[in-house]
């Protein structure tokens, strides 16, 4: 086991598992926010274990995760919406999540990109860290500031 | 030591199942379900097989979640309007 993978496992173990618990327990704001926090983990998780195991090959999932996990969060704050309205994130844990969604995925990508050296899964890599960055500021915001989704009037 | 994250991604799966199981409201059960695939898919990168974890990724992110949650939002629709949206999926 190297130091890659035990940063994943206490990734897993001081990230992930609270966030479980967070969506399992609590407001529906709150579930939404850490299933969000959730994904963004998991991707992390998994971009360290492909370091981790030396399989450059399993950085895809890492991609396919950064893609589809603001997705699958834009899927909740879009259905959701009028719960969602009715009782937004406080302006805290929406600040939170703004500076987790842009502190985490640096603290990562930049020693993998360092460990990776310049190539093809460099660029793979920083790719997938502005893709996760990006992407969960947006689905952040689209979660705690409603305003920033086109919402139907005739929703609830 | 080495099986130290196949331990922690089994005992999240089983966390998650658990309480995916013990939530009543189907709207949140579908958000606990979205948090059971991501932990599937550590558990399935964990045991090496990158090509499942992909596939319970790209199914159980978006997909499941957006099923689950367009099928209630049908049937609530259904049931406080009459029906009034059955043209549409």
């Amino acid at each position: 086991m190297n130091g890659w993978l035990l940063a994943a496992a206490v990734v897993l173990a001081l990230g992930v598992a609270p966030a479980l618990w967070g969506a399992t327990t609590g407001p529906l704001r709150r579930r939404v926010v850490a299933q969000n926090v959730a994904a963004l983990l998991v991707c992390l998780v998994m971009l360290l274990l492909a370091q981790g195991y030396a399989r450059p090959s399993y950085i895809d999932l890492g991609l396919v995760l950064a893609v589809l996990g603001p997705a699958g969060t834009l899927v909740y704050a879009r259905l959701l919406a009028a719960e969602l309205a009715a009782d937004p994130p406080t302006a805290r844990v929406t600040r939170a999540m703004t500076v987790l969604s842009a502190a985490a995925p640096p603290l990562v990508v930049l020693p993998l990109c360092v460990a990776t050296g310049p190539g093809r899964s460099l660029v793979k890599l920083l790719l997938i860290g502005a893709l996760l960055t990006a992407g969960n500021t947006i689905s952040g915001r689209a979660v705690s500031g409603t305003t920033s989704l086109p919402r139907e009037a005739h929703d609830g | 030591m080495a099986d130290l994250l196949v331990v922690l991604a089994l005992t999240l799966v089983v966390a998650a199942a658990t309480a995916a199981v013990l939530t009543r409201d189907p709207a949140r059960q579908a958000l606990v379900l979205a948090l059971l695939g991501l932990a599937l898919a550590v558990l399935f990168t964990a045991l090496q097989s990158p090509d499942v974890a992909l596939s319970q990724l790209a199914v159980g992110s978006a997909l499941t979640p957006l099923m689950l949650l367009l099928t209630v939002r049908k049937v609530r629709g259904r049931g406080h309007r009459g029906g009034r949206k059955r043209g549409r999926a």
